[in-house]
């Protein structure tokens, strides 16, 4: 129906790290090529080696610089900005996607570089960065510059508004809900079976919350002595078993990182979903997925959890880092397979709304607003002198 | 004959016990000073970061990251700009490589100044950790524990910053 668009898009962080905005980037890609537009998306890349997409432009080698307590790899200076430049020149798209444009890389450049149908997307939700006031002149001018503006989450466009005060349309990141769907309707098991609780993410940063579930274990286990804890995602084993007793070690499974295919797999295994996680969280993708496979889900209290699991209509919260509160709810939930079933038949019906179809197509109406009254994207002319009349 | 002994034995080793704990303060003090001399390098190597922020014609990912880790690195106490004295080295040594290969052209002053700061903090780190060590290995040893030498100070911390080629 519509005619087939040239889309770019920008990916601030290195392209052969593993990340929610990469994940995300790459998985919109693949869905507009499938319906038939022309998609480019540049990036910093490490290794070139690793890269395979054809639709990949290598912008160049990322530079490690820490934010917020984690180091991300992104890519600035005269090279890069020049690259960027050249890919807008040659492109000859209808709409440019710049992700974190107020990440200082070459989403930012991008938006510095080019003229016309602009939208960006702010993923983090950052607590308050320090020193805005000072550099807020500095980017405002150039968030001003996107003609449409998208936040991943409550939480992602609160934050935007606080640092730029401007607004922004939420739209969800997305998930293929018919991969994750096929696990299953109705798979909520006899409460007599043995019952799987399951955890998946870099279990050894603390944030993710592994400790407190760990602590909540024992108080479970004394209720269900039957229960078994799945553990999935990268990290070492030893370093979290050394640390409990070998009693409760004995409930403790490891699968490892786990591929996409696996991950289903490990949903459609588990009985509950716990999502631990203490901070640091702007939208959830995983519990998301968990919904999209019809597992129950018990998080915590985090705005994020809350926002994503409708209020606790699709999904359960308890008190954020409060181990007794979450050990409670666990045997309640795992004792009432009413209660979870009503949840697994809500957690599907609710992430629906995830689904790359719905996404895709809410992502594609704010291009159409961008490009309305746009000619192609091209690059501007007032590019080498963004800070004159600053003061 | 042997109280004399033992009076002399106690006295000396009182001696000792204050001598170690002498000794101990010096270098205390050592990481005092080196600190500071430090902290005041670090100072300057923000204000010229922001003054070539403004003289530069920079990209502005480039821009933000120098103003930014500048302005925290001259507003904070040290425990909370780790990070940003880390992107500043960061930021700072890829600008000088840009300038090095000529693909960006800072003002030749600012440059030099920067180059020389750059050496002189490279030193002042060698020698303020050479100090942290120097504290950590003496209140190490029993003798130190044992007698609380180092009374309520705190033991000096290696930031993550301080490891980091510049």
């Amino acid at each position: 129906m519509n005619k087939p668009l040239r889309i770019g898009m920008v990916c601030p962080y290195g392209w052969d790290v593993p990340g929610g905005v990469q994940m995300h980037i790459r998985e919109l890609a693949e869905h507009f090529i499938e319906q038939g537009h022309y998609v480019s998306v540049i990036a910093p890349v490490s290794d070139e080696e690793t890269i395979t997409d054809s639709w990949l432009v290598n912008a160049g080698r990322p530079v490690p610089i820490p934010f917020n307590g984690s180091v991300a790899r992104v890519l600035f200076g005269p090279i890069a900005a020049s690259r960027v430049r050249q890919w807008i020149a040659q492109g000859d798209f209808d709409v440019l996607h710049m992700h974190e444009p107020g990440i200082p890389s070459i989403s930012l450049l991008a938006c510095w570089a080019a003229e016309g149908a602009m939208v960006g997307t702010f993923h983090a939700s950052t607590p308050k960065m320090r020193a805005i006031s000072s550099v807020g002149p500095l980017i405002e001018p150039m968030i001003e510059k996107l003609s449409a503006r998208i936040a991943v989450s409550e939480m992602a466009q609160a934050t935007l508004n606080n640092l730029y005060g401007t607004e922004a349309v939420v739209i969800p990141n997305g998930i293929d809900y018919a991969r994750f769907n096929l696990a299953g309707v109705g798979r909520v098991k006899e409460i007599d079976t043995p019952l799987r609780i399951g955890f998946l993410g870099r279990f050894e940063e603390t944030r993710k919350g592994l400790p407190l579930l760990l602590e909540a274990l024992p108080k479970i286990l004394k209720a269900l002595p039957a229960l078994e804890l799945v553990i999935a995602g990268p990290g070492d084993p030893e370093k979290v078993l050394s640390k409990i007793d070998s009693q409760v070690a004995k409930h403790i499974t490891f699968l490892g990182r786990l591929s996409e295919p696996e991950k289903v797999e490990f949903f459609s295994a588990i009985d509950l979903y716990i999502a631990p996680n203490t901070g640091g969280e702007s939208f959830g993708i995983i519990l998301a997925e968990a919904m999209a496979s019809g597992t129950p889900v018990l998080a915590s209290d985090i705005q994020a959890f809350v926002d994503l699991l409708s209020q606790g209509a699709s999904g359960v919260n308890f008190v954020s880092e409060d181990s007794n509160d979450l050990a409670k709810r666990v045997i309640e939930l795992l004792r009432d397979s009413a209660r979870l079933h009503q949840l697994s038949e809500n957690g599907l019906l609710s992430a629906i709304r995830f689904d790359w179809g719905s996404v895709a197509s809410q992502i594609m109406s704010v291009y159409e607003v961008a490009m309305t009254g746009q000619g192609k994207v091209a690059v501007g002319s007032e590019n080498a002198s963004y800070k004159k009349g600053r003061p | 004959m042997t109280l004399v002994l033992v009076a002399f034995v106690v006295i000396l080793f009182g001696w000792y016990l204050s001598f170690s704990a002498s000794r101990l303060d010096r270098l205390h003090h050592r990481v005092e000073t080196s600190w500071e001399h430090l902290d005041a390098l670090l100072q300057r190597r923000a204000a010229l970061a922001l003054e070539i922020s403004h003289q530069t014609d920079l990209d502005p990912a480039t821009d933000l990251i120098l103003t930014q880790s500048a302005y925290v690195s001259r507003e904070e106490a040290i425990s909370n700009r780790n990070d940003a004295e880390r992107s500043l080295s960061q930021s700072l040594k890829f600008l000088r490589e840009s300038a090095d290969s000529g693909e960006l052209s800072i003002f030749l002053p600012l440059l030099s100044e920067l180059t020389t700061l750059t050496e002189k903090i490279t030193l002042a780190v060698a020698i303020h950790l050479e100090a942290v060590n120097s504290v950590a290995k003496l209140r190490s040893r029993p003798i130190y524990r044992l007698f609380h030498l180092a009374g309520k100070a705190k033991l000096p911390k290696i930031y993550s910053f301080e490891e980091d080629s510049l």
